[in-house]
Formats: C-alpha cells, sequence, structure tokens
C-alpha cells in the first residue's frame, strides 16, 4: 500500500532531516512510526501526504508516485497533522461535504458515512456550528470525520490521540482496525508507546533521521516492552 | 518597560515580517515588510506632494498657507483611519496569540499599549509622509518667513497627529465591533452593515471637504475661522509655523485620549477579548440528506464564504468594485452633463479614455486573489492533501476574482458606454480592454500571493491590509494604467482611432504575459509553500 523506498529530506540549510529510509506498508497493516522530537517522523508523513517536497527517493501509494502522480495518490489517502486546522468560518458540516466534493464522495453515501462517524465520535449534534466554536478536542474529532468519510486506501496519520477524550481514543482504536480489516493501511506516528504496542502490527523506530529498527511489533519489542526497547535504542546511539 | 518594548517589538514584527516557511531567506522577509511600509509612504507622498505645492502657492500670498497644513493633517488622519480601522477588531482584540499573550504576568494595559503602538507606527508612515511634503511646501514657497526649526516642530507634530488617529481608530473600531456583534450576534452580515454606515458617514465627510477646498482661494479667512470643529488642526499648523505653546497644546491634545484610550481598553480588555472571541457550539444539529457538488463548485464555495464571511476581507478587496458600480450609475445619472463637459475633456476619444482610467483605478483596488494563499495560512495542508491539481487551485483563486471583477467592469462599462454615448467599437475596444485588466491584475495579484506569503500572521487583517502582496497587488496595476495612458498618448499621435486601440492593445498583451507568468511559475512557487 505504501512503499518508501531511499526517501531523504534535506531542508534549506543543509540540515538533512531524514536520511535514506526505506518501508513498506502491507493493506490490513497498522504501522507504527515512533521517535524523538525532530527525529523525522512528521518530515516524513508530510512527505508521504504530498505535502512536503523532497528531491531523493520514492514514496509509491496504492502504486501511484506522490510526486510524479500526486492527484492519484491524494485519491486514495487521507492525511491528518498533529493540532489540524481547519476552516473556522466554516460550520463542522460545511467541512465535512467541502472535503467530501474535493473527493467526488456521492451525496448519499457521504450522508451515510457523515452520519455514521459523526454519531460514533458524539459530534453529530455539533456540526452545525462554526469551527471556530470547537473545543480542540472538537476539531480533532472533526478532522477524524473527514479523514474517514473518505475510505482511504491508506491512512496516515500524525499523533492523532493527541487532545482526544478516552471514548474517542477508544472509537479511534476501534474505526482503524475496522479499515484495516477492510483492506486499508494506517500509517501514524505517536509518542503514546503503550498505544502503538497493543494497536500496531509493525512498528519503525527513527532516529535522527534514520530507521534504527523495524519489522513486526512482536519482533521488535521482543521479551522487554516497547518503552524499554525505545530508550535503550536512545541510549546506544545517543 | 522593557515588558513593553519586547510586546512592542513582538507586534511591530508580526504587522512587518513575512514568514512563508521553506524557501525564504531573511532577507526577502525583511524586504516584505519594508517594501509594504516604502509603498504606504509613497502613496502619502504623491498625495499630500501633488496637492501641497499647488494650495501653499495660492495662499501664501494672502498669508493663509497654515490651511494646506490643516488640510493634510485632515487627509493624514482620515487616510490613517480608514487605513486602520477595519482592523482594529483583528489586531487589536482576535490575536491568535491572545490566549498566550493573556496568560503573561504583564498588565493588560502594556499589552493594549503594544498592540495600539503597531497600529499607530502603520499610520504614523502615512501621516509622516502627508505631512512633510505640506511642511516643505510652507518652508520654500512662504519666501523666507519660516525659519529652520520648522522642521523640527514639523518633526513632533509628525509623531504625535498618530497618536490622535489611532486613539480615534481604536474607539471608533472598537465601537463597530461591539455593534455588529449586537446586530446580529456576531455574525459576518451584522458586521457589514455596521462597517457600510460608517464608510456613508466617511464619504459624507469627504464630499464636504471637498466643497471646502473649491472655495479655499476665495474664503480662505471665513474658512479657517469656521474651521473650529478641527482646533486641534488649526493649533498643529500655528504650532508647526512658529507658536511652541499651540504645538504643545496640540500635542497634549493627542498623547492624552491615546493614554485615556490605553487605559481604558486595559481596563475592560480582558472582559472584551472574552466577548468577541466567546462562541459557543450548538448541540441541537439534525443530520438530513446532503448533497454533492464538483471539486471546482466546493473551491469557489469555500473562496465566496471567506471572502462574505471576512468583513475585513470584504470591504478592503470589495471596496473598488463598489466604487465601479457607483461609477456607473452616477454616469448614467448625470448622462446629460457628462456629455455637455465632452468638448471640455477632448471629445468622445478622451472620455472614453478618462473613463477606462477611472474604471481600472477602481479595478485596481479590488484584490481579492492576492492575500487568498496567506489567508490559507495553516489550514494549507488541506488543499495540500486534497486530489486536485496545483493548477485547479490557482484556477479557482484566480476564477473567484475574475468572477467578482467581470461583471463589474461589465456593467460599468455599459453604463459609461450609455452615459458618454460611445460608438459601439469604442464600447467594445473599452470592455475589451478592461477585461484584460481584470485577468492581468488576477494572475499578477495571485502572483504576488505566492511570491510574499504570510501563512503564520498573527491575524487575518495583517495579510489583508499590510502585506506586502496586496501593496504590490494593488499599485502595480495603476502602473499599468500609467503604462496605457502613455500608450493613449503615443497613439493619439499616429491617429484618434489608434489612441484608443493602442493602450486595449497593451492591456491585452500585459494579460497574456501575466497568465503565462502563473501558468509557467505558480504551481512552482505553490508547491515550496
Amino acid at each position: 500500500m505504501l512503499n518508501i523506498k531511499h526517501y531523504s529530506k534535506t531542508y534549506p540549510g543543509g540540515h538533512k532531516a531524514v536520511d535514506d529510509l526505506s518501508l513498506h506498508v502491507l493493506p490490513g497493516e497498522i504501522y507504527g512510526f515512533i521517535g524523538h522530537n525532530g527525529a523525522g517522523k512528521t518530515t516524513t508523513l508530510r512527505a508521504v501526504a504530498g505535502v512536503l517536497d523532497f528531491t531523493q527517493g520514492h514514496i509509491r501509494i496504492a502504486g501511484h508516485d506522490i510526486q510524479a502522480e500526486p492527484v492519484a495518490a491524494k485519491k486514495v489517502t487521507a492525511f491528518l497533522p498533529d493540532n489540524p486546522d481547519l476552516y473556522e468560518f466554516m460550520k463542522g458540516i460545511d467541512f465535512l461535504n467541502f472535503i467530501a466534493d474535493l473527493y467526488d464522495i456521492p451525496a448519499d453515501q457521504r450522508t451515510r458515512d457523515i452520519g455514521a462517524y459523526a454519531d460514533a465520535f458524539e459530534l453529530t449534534g455539533n456540526l452545525g456550528s462554526p469551527i471556530g466554536s470547537y473545543s480542540h478536542g472538537m476539531r480533532q474529532k472533526l478532522a477524524l470525520i473527514s479523514a474517514f468519510i473518505r475510505r482511504p486506501k491508506l491512512l496516515v496519520l500524525d499523533e492523532p490521540f493527541v487532545g482526544l477524550d478516552p471514548a474517542a481514543a477508544y472509537v479511534l482504536k476501534e474505526l482503524l482496525a475496522q479499515l484495516c480489516q477492510a483492506g486499508g493501511a494506517v500509517f501514524f506516528s505517536t509518542h503514546v508507546l503503550e498505544v502503538a504496542e497493543k494497536l500496531c502490527h509493525k512498528i519503525a523506530i527513527i532516529k535522527r533521521g534514520r530507521l534504527v529498527k523495524c519489522g513486526p511489533t512482536q519482533q521488535v519489542v521482543g521479551d522487554s516492552d516497547l518503552e524499554s526497547v525505545f530508550l535503550e535504542l536512545e541510549g546506544e546511539r545517543a | 518597560m522593557k515588558k513593553f518594548l519586547a510586546l512592542l517589538k513582538v507586534s511591530a514584527k508580526a504587522m512587518l515580517l513575512t514568514s512563508s516557511g521553506v524557501g525564504a531567506g531573511k532577507r526577502r522577509r525583511a524586504v516584505s515588510g519594508v517594501g509594504a511600509v516604502v509603498l504606504i509612504a509613497f502613496l502619502g507622498l504623491y498625495l499630500s506632494g501633488m496637492y501641497s505645492f499647488l494650495l501653499v502657492s495660492a495662499l501664501a500670498p494672502v498669508g493663509m498657507e497654515s490651511l494646506v497644513l490643516v488640510f493634510m493633517g485632515l487627509v493624514a488622519l482620515f487616510g490613517g483611519l480608514m487605513f486602520t480601522v477595519f482592523a482594529v477588531r483583528e489586531v487589536l482584540f482576535g490575536g491568535k496569540d491572545n490566549d498566550l499573550m493573556l496568560s503573561l504576568p504583564v498588565p493588560a494595559s502594556f499589552l493594549v499599549a503594544s498592540r495600539m503602538g503597531a497600529i499607530y507606527l502603520e499610520s504614523l508612515v502615512f501621516s509622516f509622509f502627508v505631512l512633510l511634503p505640506a511642511g516643505a511646501a510652507c518652508f520654500f514657497l512662504s519666501g523666507g518667513r519660516y525659519g529652520w526649526d520648522l522642521w523640527l516642530r514639523l518633526l513632533l507634530a509628525a509623531l504625535a497627529l498618530p497618536a490622535l488617529d489611532t486613539a480615534l481608530s481604536v474607539l471608533l473600531g472598537a465601537g463597530l465591533a461591539f455593534l455588529s456583534s449586537k446586530v446580529s450576534k456576531g455574525k459576518a452580515l451584522g458586521q457589514n452593515l455596521a462597517m457600510a454606515l460608517f464608510l456613508l458617514v466617511v464619504f459624507w465627510l469627504s464630499f464636504n471637504l471637498n466643497s471646502t477646498i473649491e472655495n479655499l482661494a476665495a474664503h480662505a479667512a471665513g474658512i479657517k475661522a469656521s474651521m473650529t470643529w478641527a482646533a486641534p488642526l488649526l493649533w498643529m499648523a500655528d504650532g508647526v509655523l512658529g507658536s511652541w505653546g499651540m504645538l504643545l497644546a496640540f500635542i497634549a491634545c493627542c498623547a492624552v485620549p491615546f493614554a485615556l484610550v490605553v487605559l481604558v481598553v486595559g481596563k475592560a480588555y480582558r472582559k472584551a477579548v472574552t466577548a468577541f472571541q466567546t462562541r459557543a457550539a450548538r448541540s441541537d444539529y439534525k443530520l438530513s440528506a446532503q448533497s454533492a457538488a464538483g471539486q471546482t463548485k466546493a473551491l469557489l464555495r469555500k473562496e465566496a464564504k471567506r471572502f462574505f464571511g471576512t468583513p475585513v476581507y470584504f470591504w478592503n478587496a470589495g471596496l473598488g468594485l463598489i466604487f465601479l458600480l457607483i461609477l456607473g450609475v452616477a454616469a448614467v445619472a448625470k448622462r446629460g452633463e457628462l456629455q455637455a463637459m465632452l468638448p471640455l475633456l477632448g471629445g468622445q476619444w478622451a472620455g472614453a479614455a478618462l473613463a477606462g482610467a477611472a474604471m481600472g483605478f477602481c479595478l485596481s483596488m479590488a484584490v481579492v486573489c492576492a492575500p487568498s494563499v496567506s489567508l490559507e495560512g495553516r489550514c494549507l495542508w488541506i488543499l495540500r492533501t486534497a486530489p486536485v491539481g496545483e493548477g485547479t487551485l490557482l484556477g479557482v483563486k484566480v476564477g473567484f476574482q475574475l468572477l467578482l471583477t467581470l461583471p463589474c467592469a461589465l456593467v460599468a462599462t455599459a453604463c459609461l458606454s450609455w452615459a458618454l454615448a460611445l460608438p459601439l467599437w469604442q464600447g467594445g475596444l473599452l470592455l475589451l480592454a478592461m477585461a484584460a485588466f481584470c485577468v492581468a491584475s488576477a494572475c499578477f495579484g495571485m502572483m504576488m500571493g505566492l511570491t510574499f506569503p504570510k501563512l503564520d500572521a498573527a491575524n487575518e487583517a495583517l495579510v489583508i491590509k499590510q502585506s506586502m502582496a496586496v501593496t504590490l497587488a494593488m499599485f502595480v496595476p495603476l502602473g499599468a494604467l500609467v503604462l496605457a495612458g502613455l500608450a493613449y498618448w503615443l497613439g493619439g499621435l499616429a491617429s484618434p482611432e489608434m489612441a484608443l486601440v493602442l493602450p486595449a492593445a497593451l492591456l491585452v498583451v500585459l494579460a497574456a504575459l501575466c497568465w503565462l507568468w502563473l501558468a509557467r511559475r505558480g504551481k512552482v512557487l505553490l508547491r515550496r509553500l
């Protein structure tokens, strides 16, 4: 579903944020991406989403190169940045319809999906209000609903659990599992290692732009736990 | 004092600097802010420079040159108000950094003073460059009546006047924001109505000022005597021309209201910020069947919602179009008088050219595209991750400006052509020229928006009113109009027909060039944001 090959990103000024990263996310997989602050997680996710330009390596989503065929690749992807900013002048329902229009989602399908996901996140009653009046958590939920109604093949999430209440976090985990059961794939970054360990089929650990460990969660964790592995790797290569 | 200066620095930086993320070097960021200031200064210098020397040469012989300082003071005051009053709500109360600022261990009055300081600095640039030519005209054209100390007094007056301007602007702006929030529960319609009312008052005052200036030479002494309502400006004029006492009275008259407004607004600041920002989300929405639209329609609808739902955007970019429509309607209403004036203007040819120039002037104020990229701000990720081609995204933004400008240009051209009784071919040529001007302005504005983005502005007013992109998108098309005027003159040397054909052809070529520039570079610049 997602194939990253030898991806590197150097920012103007010479700072190499990501160095020769290769990853493969298969359909039906939830792939966790962890690392310390500034390790290169967001830089990678933004490149996968087609937001960030890069000159080295290739990123393909469902067979489409994100740089050569950006529209086709984005059509099957939903990306949410950490702390997603939304149009405050729109009402919640207007924003969902705006996204649905951009993804050519038919009217009956969007009505059904908006209803289902908004009910799941308990946001239906608030959809008629301007986004400017939403709390941080409500915005996060709206952004997640806008991602799920696209029925993406690949869901790319940057710190999706930040700002969610426990009930919404539970719903999100359920929906991610459902998406994967339906053949989709999830690639997300998180600092909540317990969630990553329980939820992810595979995990990649990135440090200072380089991939230091990746593979099936059980293989990465071994007899220990993810927190210990992560801290050990941090210490080893510091 | 240290805390106040630190806050002032933040406010001024937010106003001046752009930040476009990747690819914007330090030098370009500084140039962006300074460039906008230079262009505001140029506008002040141009307006005042043109009239001050003419008026002083007419008034100095009767010893009434002080009136020029009074009038230019009024221009600076009203100009400053027009520049800043619509932005008060955003700059003073609507900053995105309010939560951070209000949580700092700093008195609210410091914060108010620093934000008013940013408004003061903007007014200062304009008023300084309006008063400077007026003072220079008095100094050079009054036969050596005034010494070099005039310059010092002029400087003090120029520093004081924006303080009064800022105090008035904050009071008016806060009042408008308060009224609009009462009119329709804070909706854009309420704000738009309140601002329309304010503009009517400004126009009424402007028209009265105009008639006063017309009678200036004949009744200078009487006019000065009747201007007791502008007493502070009379003190300023007398102060600059010699009376230190009057100058001190004027400075006090500017500084005291500024300080009072800082204290009063500072006391109620937290309450005001909360009142303007708090909007509770309702929880009674019932989902019904939704309808689908295409990508282009959805993107256009989004642009329209932002334009009509953001009063500072609507009034800044839409004012030129309102003027354009008023121009057309006024021409129809005054058809007889216009036709009688045509021989004085130089005949029908000149009438058509003047109509084109007037319409072009109004259209150049309709800067919709230029701020639209920066207005996406931190929401740009939504468009960047959407399965929409970059060409479509830019095309929609340009198309939205054209949807607003072309119909207005068509109506105004039809009205003016009828009022001036232009032959069909001249009317058609005028329409072609205006359509080309619309296309050129829109494409150029889009390029400016992409070249000088301000994605992390503290509020929308900074993007809409003070960004380099908007300033250039407004003034460069005016330069194109000057070029068209030159083409008119050159064409006139060959034949009257060429006088109209040449500027129209020039505008068509400029439109094609701007369109090509956008088509070739626009996508690359969008990708770099």
